[in-house]
């Protein structure tokens, strides 16, 4: 018998995320958000979603916030470095009580990913103790063990997880490419591997399985759902493909801040429906203009 | 502020000199700073000194971490000895391992206290909701209590920023019997922490007045009576500079300098 193939389409990858799941979302600062994903669940109107992200999340999270698709966040940060130092919508939602955040420090995200990955209802960490964090989340606990105190953090696991990425084959084997600094995981691994359920992989490229086992060091996880989508993270950035790029970052920022979000939603995600228009709208010389040398 | 010298310069050297050999810097957003410093360590003065993913200084350093900008050419992934996976910082609690994730660390703050505790969650507003959300805590919290030594940096000395007490604590500072940050570096001066906990005045920076020092902290700071300058860079710190950051993104950082 043949082995299962792992390819599937973009309505077959959303139809997986129902109102209500918690959805894990990779993204670390502008790198390789799932955009791609992100846009058609914004298109098919899911709402009440938990998403875990980050755990120093960017626009993929600052997005579903201001589409109204979000409910809570578990995240450490939501910021665009240089270009805005709050999410903007994270900050507007927030500040008005439309969403809930758990709030915790990046050390805190990945104890209850591990948690959630092993298996255990909970795990100790040394960090935290004493700041605001436990009085601002109540899942979170300080508590005494033989003396010493401790943060008792509560296991986290997405139901499904959506992640950007630079390879995969046809059989759900994910690499990143040798571009690695500061990219090669930052957290894709520590969210499929505390997921319930699906993993769905966005790729740039898919390469056959001799390119996948001849650099079998680079692969991080396997028997993922894979979806090909060629500059699926813009405008975030892609570790090895192309940069971020910060012209759009500041377009939607000041869309936000000047009460134009909705005709951004319109202009970039509701309108150009399918993944080809989108890059046809941020147009060949921009996008060309981003890969690296 | 006087205009012949580079606040962001002058705090790299500062950290520089107080890092050592058996010290391993970890950097994050924001990094330029923290990194600077660590390589002017590597160089001149601890050349044992471990960065974050095995950056040394004699292949070159680039200051702007790729992850993070639109630098179209970089090469950084050539330049590093190891790679990690960012679940690595747990190592942190492992505080005796030699390969552990760090042991210093850098942390800003949307407000900053007495104490050194420091905000990043946000500025409390009416009926329990924020005035201002913050960008969250990032790294810090757990960080921050786990290496040996933490600095606070800010390129904003304002009443604003210092502030008595924190609205919510993300780090925590000397009055919580969890340690605390080493020192806090501004652009008006070097400040550590007397045995109360309190900040106290280290040096003060060339051309800065300690009536301009009281006038923009919002609490009353241990004040030396005859404090000593700030050393500013020395000419072997300037070429160290000048070679990893040739197109000078720390004096850059300077425009954000708000005193």
């Amino acid at each position: 018998m043949d082995r299962p193939q792992k390819i599937i389409n973009i309505p077959e990858a959303v139809n997986k995320i129902k109102d209500g799941t918690t959805l894990g979302l990779s993204g670390f600062s502008y790198m390789n958000p799932p955009m791609t994903l992100v846009r058609e669940i914004i298109r098919s109107g899911i709402k009440n979603l938990t998403l875990v992200s980050g755990p120093t999340s960017g626009i993929e999270t600052d997005l579903l916030i201001g589409a109204g698709c979000v409910k809570k966040v578990v995240t450490a940060c939501v910021a665009f470095e240089n270009v805005a130092a709050i999410g903007p919508n994270f900050r507007r939602f927030a500040e008005q009580g439309k969403i809930e955040v758990w709030e915790c420090d990046e050390s805190i995200w990945h104890m209850a990913l591990k948690a959630g990955s092993y298996g255990v209802p909970y795990m100790l960490w040394g960090g935290g103790i004493g700041t605001d964090l436990s009085k601002l989340n109540p899942a979170l606990q300080e508590i005494e063990v033989d003396g010493k105190r401790w943060l008792k953090v509560p296991a986290i696991q997405p139901d499904v997880t959506i992640l950007h990425a630079g390879i995969a084959d046809s059989f759900g084997n994910v690499q990143f490419p040798p571009e690695l600094f500061l990219g090669r995981k930052f957290c894709e691994e520590a969210l499929a591997r505390a997921t319930k359920g699906e993993v769905i992989v966005q790729v740039e490229k898919v390469v056959p399985n001799e390119a996948i086992v001849a650099n079998k060091e680079r692969t991080i996880l396997n028997n993922c759902w894979i979806v090909k989508s060629r500059f699926g993270a813009h405008p975030g950035g892609a570790t090895g493909f192309y940069m971020p790029d910060l012209d759009h970052f500041r377009e939607y920022v000041e869309a936000v801040e000047k009460e134009r979000f909705q005709q951004y939603l319109e202009k970039y995600i509701l309108n150009p429906k399918e993944p080809t228009t989108y890059l046809e709208l941020v147009g060949i010389n921009k996008l060309l203009s981003l890969e690296y040398y | 502020m006087p205009s012949d010298y580079s606040v962001s310069e002058l705090m790299a050297c500062i950290i520089a000199r107080d890092l050592s050999n058996a010290d391993q810097v970890a950097f994050g957003l924001y990094a330029q700073v923290g990194l600077a410093a660590a390589a002017i360590a590597q160089a001149l003065y601890a050349p044992g000194l471990q960065i974050r993913h095995g950056l040394r200084i004699e292949r070159g350093i680039e200051l702007n971490p790729p992850a993070w900008t639109d630098k179209k050419f970089t090469r950084t992934p050539w330049l590093v000895e190891k790679v990690e996976s960012h679940d690595l910082m747990l190592t942190l609690g492992n505080r005796s391992n030699p390969c552990r994730f760090c042991n210093v660390f850098f942390v800003g703050g949307m407000q900053i206290d007495q104490y050194g505790n420091t905000n990043l969650i946000g500025i409390k507003g009416e009926k329990g909701k924020m005035k201002v959300r913050g960008p969250g805590s990032i790294g810090t919290s757990s960080i921050a209590a786990l290496v040996d030594k933490c600095y606070i940096f800010s390129f904003e000395h304002s009443k604003k920023r210092f502030v008595e007490k924190v609205d919510f604590v993300s780090v925590v500072g000397h009055d919580k019997g969890q340690g605390g940050p080493k020192w806090c570096l501004t652009p008006l001066g070097i400040f550590d922490f007397n045995p109360q906990g309190k900040m106290r005045l280290k040096s003060i920076h060339p051309g800065v007045s300690l009536k301009e020092i009281v006038e923009k902290t919002g609490f009353s700071i241990d004040l030396p009576q005859n404090p000593p300058v700030t050393p500013l860079p020395t000419k072997e710190e300037l070429e160290i500079l000048q070679k990893i950051d040739p197109e000078g993104e720390l004096k850059a950082l300077d425009r954000q300098v708000r005193i």
